[in-house]
């Protein structure tokens, strides 16, 4: 017996272990002075210091909180009066109505994501017609003709997926109740409203305030569901962490994710206890049993009904009102109010004190978002969710935009920093006249090689092929840059359209992927895969290997002898940009020397603007009393003669566009 | 006695899925007295008073209060206050709440205009209502007290005088001591009497309890299938049952078919026996109703009816006999204590026997030969609540 005790002891002691071993390792490293989530390096609080200055975070906690709060008590509202609608139907249809409630809670999120993203955005292709009538015929209210996802569209959502939460809590209650509470009070001189406030609200209070607390709790956990429905322009916290970890896992992450453990955690041990307690003294109840309350409850429920009493508890809730109305209004005067330019780039692509600087000197409030890639961003103009107003995307895709009429002319009276852009990067191919874009940044693609793996004096893209680094090679996991490569290797340009040289390319990758020299295709997971020592070759671009070099020094990078893509990212203003001006001054205040310098430092990708570029070894001096070494400077800004042997990507025909993805595909990789 | 209060005439309830509870009710109740609705689970008694508590309004016929018809008129404006099965307190506020919940909400008035005005009571005057009230149900020092820190009988009397505090015309009891013990029952019953006494006003009580009926009511009013079988003082009720079902219904009785030779004399078991009723034609077939009590124990020889013990029950006071009469089953409540298998006589004086007119219910009842299950069904709470249970399901 004593045996078996012990083994199942050992089972269930297993069991937990394996449940909350990562959130014990996450919560331990969320206070690692290190920036690794596997090696310890002492005590610190400095993530939760930086955390705290992270105004992404910051921001997107806000809007967290605000739609929280409001789904919470708009729910609860809605499903306790559900509830009661529910409990009044007799009980043939009762048990019908209570399992079609149930349903949203066990339908996959994603489901009800996109179905809710499919309801707003054909509502929003509808509206456009339902507005106009509506100005016409009256004059009283101008209604918008132009709706798009965000704050308002997260809230329905989230409305939508917390009622049911409540009803579940709430109706447990209702059927509890004993049925003669509300004859009795109707019996005493209640009409049936003023029986609802006196005696069901008091009797049910315990199940609304859980079905609140869960409600709460799901929404600030949500993230499925808000990632469809938010739009571009807003954010919750779940998806800025999402969005944080799509590069590294920083243990900034690790150290929001702690709080936001600890904060659930709280919630739902408040509501088991409050459970507990509520399951006990109903069954006290049901058995006419007196309870024993602790004499110091009595004495404190015997002073809350004192005339005294009674005013603490008004005063109390009128209190809890107030600070829940003040929180609402300052989160969305936080949210909402200042005047905004939303703006649309990639990860880690910005030194986020610039953000913030500029909303000191504007007063104008930055929504910034990250898209993961030239095609996601595309799919998400396309699809109509969109409101940005800036967007930051690469050469061959910006060409794409503008054929599509996707994208606004600039006033670039109102950027007067266009002048201090290297005549380099203006009108170029994607862009002849130089109309609608004015460049971020630029670089090159090449081989990333760790040198304390491989000896080989690395110039050539043959190495990706070869047959003696089988298993060693990371594909770019993309088929414009996969087969861009293959092309330039074989001899080719990126950007021819025969499809025999296409089909080659294919050939070539196909074959060393037969032969097993592929690891795997990777696209922000070269990272990590880098830097730990586990790939010797990877394909990546000239400023993200700059970032990976900071925690590998053995990482080495060649643009090969056959040549390569470079490329320019460049800031564009939206059609119908609901913030045009305020895009202005965004784009003004990026392409400025200062900004450009700062950026360059933060991102390690080449500044456009001749000033920055050329002042920077000084500058770097200056900042850190060391000399940039001129090697890092030569790959982070190619010198001309690398570039000649580089070609720009352009837009491709869509024949060439849709066989390059037929192939992609029939790789299967 | 005194003025009639309420009148139902002709009233009739059929529910949504087509049974029909309450069949074509004519009753009046008169003010201050103390009367109960007696019968069975599923009867229709619980329905009669929530038609006067205005919870129900019956499917046909009319419900007069004071001469005035009040079929339609809300329970909030009714001068009418319940006690629930389950007493149905508020269990969020205290016991002193509980009693002032009432008398907090505002009432509507006609104002000096004509027009309708909320008038609210003075706090004196309420806390001066309450405190009164929480002293006649004997509560006083509880005012603070949580309703769930009471006892079964503390919430009783709780209930009782959040409904008295309002001063209603009538006081309606839906089985108001079923979930208390025999002996708090016993207590309750007399104190619910003594309070009906001091405030003089009309109590409509709901049981299944005969003997609680019997204990405490002016009138007794006994109900079944819908339809009342008979109405009347408990003295009546008991003595002159109407049929084999009151008969039954109200304490223990052996009923035999009987025929009428002639007035003051029926035959059963081919004997004739003097007895007391008159007015049946002749040779009229009847039932017989012959109370345990009222039969003696004689010498087989002396008996007037001669038969064999099957069972004998010690009760305390008496013996449950039951005694076998050519294949019927009797029972016999006697001090004599007579053993199983001996034979015996009895002998009936004319005022133990009591003649019915044949019913529906003829046959049904009266005969002893399940004896002891019956006891069993009849004293096993388990059972009774579970048919409540299912009678408040069809509800």
């Amino acid at each position: 017996m004593r045996k078996n005790r012990f083994g199942s002891r050992t089972l269930i002691g297993l069991c937990f272990l394996f449940l909350y071993l990562p959130i014990f390792l996450l919560i331990f490293f969320s206070f690692n002075a290190g920036d690794s989530s596997a090696v310890w390096r002492g005590f610190s609080l400095q993530w939760y210091a930086e955390l705290f200055h992270n105004r992404l975070v910051l921001e997107s906690l806000a809007t967290t909180l605000l739609v929280s709060l409001l789904a919470t008590a708009i729910s609860t509202v809605a499903g306790t009066f559900a509830a009661i609608g529910i409990y009044a139907l007799t009980k043939k249809w009762r048990d019908p109505v209570l399992v079609v409630n149930d349903l949203p809670m066990m339908n996959a999120d994603i489901v009800t994501g996109v179905s809710l993203l499919l309801l707003f955005v054909a509502f929003f292709h509808g509206w456009g017609a339902i507005a106009n009538w509506l100005n016409s015929w009256q004059s009283l209210i101008r209604f918008p003709t132009r709706l798009t996802l965000g704050l308002g569209t997260l809230l329905i959502a989230h409305v939508s997926f917390n009622i049911p939460y409540v009803i579940l809590n709430v109706s447990p209650r209702l059927r509890q109740m004993d049925a003669n509470l509300v004859e009795a009070a109707q019996d005493l001189g209640c009409t049936w409203m003023q029986a609802f406030f006196k005696v069901i609200l008091p009797e049910i209070k315990p199940g609304i305030v859980s079905g609140a607390l869960i409600a709460f709790t799901m929404s600030v956990d949500d993230f499925v569901i808000s990632y469809f429905t938010a739009g571009s322009s807003t954010q919750t916290l779940s998806m800025t962490i999402y969005s944080m970890t799509k590069k590294r896992v920083t243990p900034v992450v690790n150290a929001v994710s702690t709080l936001i453990f600890l904060a659930v955690l709280i919630l739902l041990v408040i509501n088991n206890i409050r459970e507990a307690r509520q399951v006990k003294l109903a069954a006290k109840r049901a058995s006419f049993e007196p309870v024993r309350e602790d004499p110091r409850v009595e004495r404190f429920r015997e002073w809350m009904s004192t005339p005294r009493g009674r005013l603490v508890r008004r005063v109390t809730a009128a209190v809890l009102c107030a600070a829940f109305l003040g929180t609402v209004t300052f989160l969305t005067a936080f949210t909402t109010s200042r005047p905004v330019v939303n703006v649309c780039s990639w990860g880690e692509y910005i030194d986020e004190d610039l953000i913030t600087e500029f909303e000191e000197q504007t007063g104008i409030r930055v929504n910034y978002q990250t898209a993961e890639s030239n095609e996601a961003l595309y799919s998400l103009l396309s699809n109509g969710g969109a409101d940005y107003d800036v967007v930051v995307p690469s050469d061959y895709m910006i060409s794409q935009l503008i054929e599509e009429g996707r994208l606004e002319e600039l006033d670039y009276s109102q950027i007067p920093n266009f002048e201090k852009i290297d005549s380099r990067f203006k009108n170029l191919p994607y862009d002849p006249e130089n109309k609608y874009t004015v460049p971020y940044t630029w670089g090159t693609v090449g081989i990333i090689y760790n040198a304390a793996l491989v000896e080989d004096e690395i110039d050539s893209w043959s190495v990706l092929y070869d047959d003696k680094y089988a298993g060693q090679v990371l594909l770019i996991d993309n088929s414009r840059d996969a087969f861009g490569i293959a092309l330039k290797y074989l001899g080719y340009s990126v950007n021819t359209t025969d499809p025999d040289e296409i089909q080659a390319a294919y050939a070539l990758v196909e074959d060393a992927y037969q032969r097993g020299v592929f690891q795997g295709k990777v696209m922000d997971q070269v990272f990590q895969t880098m830097e730990g020592g586990n790939a010797s070759f990877a394909t990546y671009y000239a400023g993200d290997f700059l970032s990976m070099l900071e925690n590998n020094e053995d990482l080495r990078f060649v643009v090969p002898k056959e040549g390569s893509n470079w490329f320019v990212d460049a800031m564009c203003v939206l059609k119908d940009a609901p913030n045009y001006d305020n895009a202005m001054k965004w784009i003004n205040f990026i392409a400025s020397t200062d900004s450009n310098l700062r950026n360059m430092d933060y991102i390690w990708y080449a500044s456009p603007n001749k000033e920055a570029l050329e002042l920077y070894p000084a500058w770097y001096e200056e900042q850190y009393g060391e000399e940039l070494d001129p090697e890092i400077y030569a790959i982070m800004a190619a010198p001309q003669e690398v570039l000649d042997r580089c070609e720009m990507y352009v837009c491709l025909p869509k024949a060439t566009r849709s066989l390059y993805n037929e192939l992609w595909i029939k790789l299967g990789l | 006695m005194s003025k009639e209060l309420i009148r139902l005439k002709d009233v009739s309830q059929t529910f949504d899925d087509g049974v029909t509870v309450l069949k074509d009710i004519n009753i009046y109740f008169n003010d201050r007295e103390f009367l109960t609705l007696l019968g069975p689970s599923g009867c229709g008694k619980t329905t009669l008073l929530r038609i006067i508590g205005g919870f129900q309004t019956p499917t046909a016929g009319e419900v007069y209060f004071d001469g005035e018809k009040i079929n339609n008129v809300p329970p909030y404006k009714r001068q009418v206050n319940t006690v629930f099965q389950k007493y149905a307190l508020f269990p969020h506020l205290n016991v002193y709440e509980n009693v002032a919940f009432g008398l907090r909400i505002p009432r509507e008035e006609t104002g000096p205009n004509g027009k309708a005005v909320k008038v609210k009571l003075p706090r004196a005057e309420i806390d001066a209502r309450v405190r009164e009230m929480l002293e006649v149900v004997s509560l006083k020092g509880f005012e603070h007290r949580s309703i769930a820190s009471l006892s079964g009988g503390q919430q009783q009397r709780v209930a009782i005088a959040r409904a008295l505090v309002n001063r209603p015309k009538v006081l309606l009891l839906d089985e108001p001591l079923g979930a208390l013990d025999k002996r708090l029952r016993k207590d309750m019953q007399q104190e619910l009497k003594r309070i009906q006494q001091r405030l003089g006003i009309t109590f409509i009580n709901v049981t299944h309890d005969q003997e609680e009926a019997l204990a405490m009511s002016d009138t007794v009013v006994v109900m079944n299938e819908g339809v009342v079988q008979q109405i009347g003082t408990p003295e009546d009720i008991y003595n002159e049952p109407k049929n084999a079902f009151v008969a039954d219904f109200i304490g223990e009785s052996n009923i035999v078919d009987g025929i009428m030779r002639a007035d003051r004399v029926v035959e059963i078991f081919n004997r004739r026996f003097p007895c007391l009723d008159a007015g049946f034609e002749k040779d009229e077939p009847v039932d017989v109703v012959i109370r345990p009590e009222d039969v003696d124990i004689v010498p087989e020889a002396e008996g007037q009816l001669r038969g064999v013990v099957t069972s004998v029950t010690f009760k305390g006071v008496h013996y449950d006999t039951i005694v076998d009469f050519y294949g019927f089953k009797w029972l016999i409540e006697t001090t004599d204590y007579c053993p199983v298998d001996s034979r015996i006589g009895i002998k009936i004086d004319p005022d133990g026997i009591h003649v019915m007119k044949k019913s529906k219910y003829s046959g049904l009842y009266g005969d002893y030969s399940s004896y002891s299950e019956e006891y069993d069904e009849i004293n096993d709470p388990t059972l009774l609540e579970a048919e409540e249970e299912r009678a408040d399901d069809e509800d």
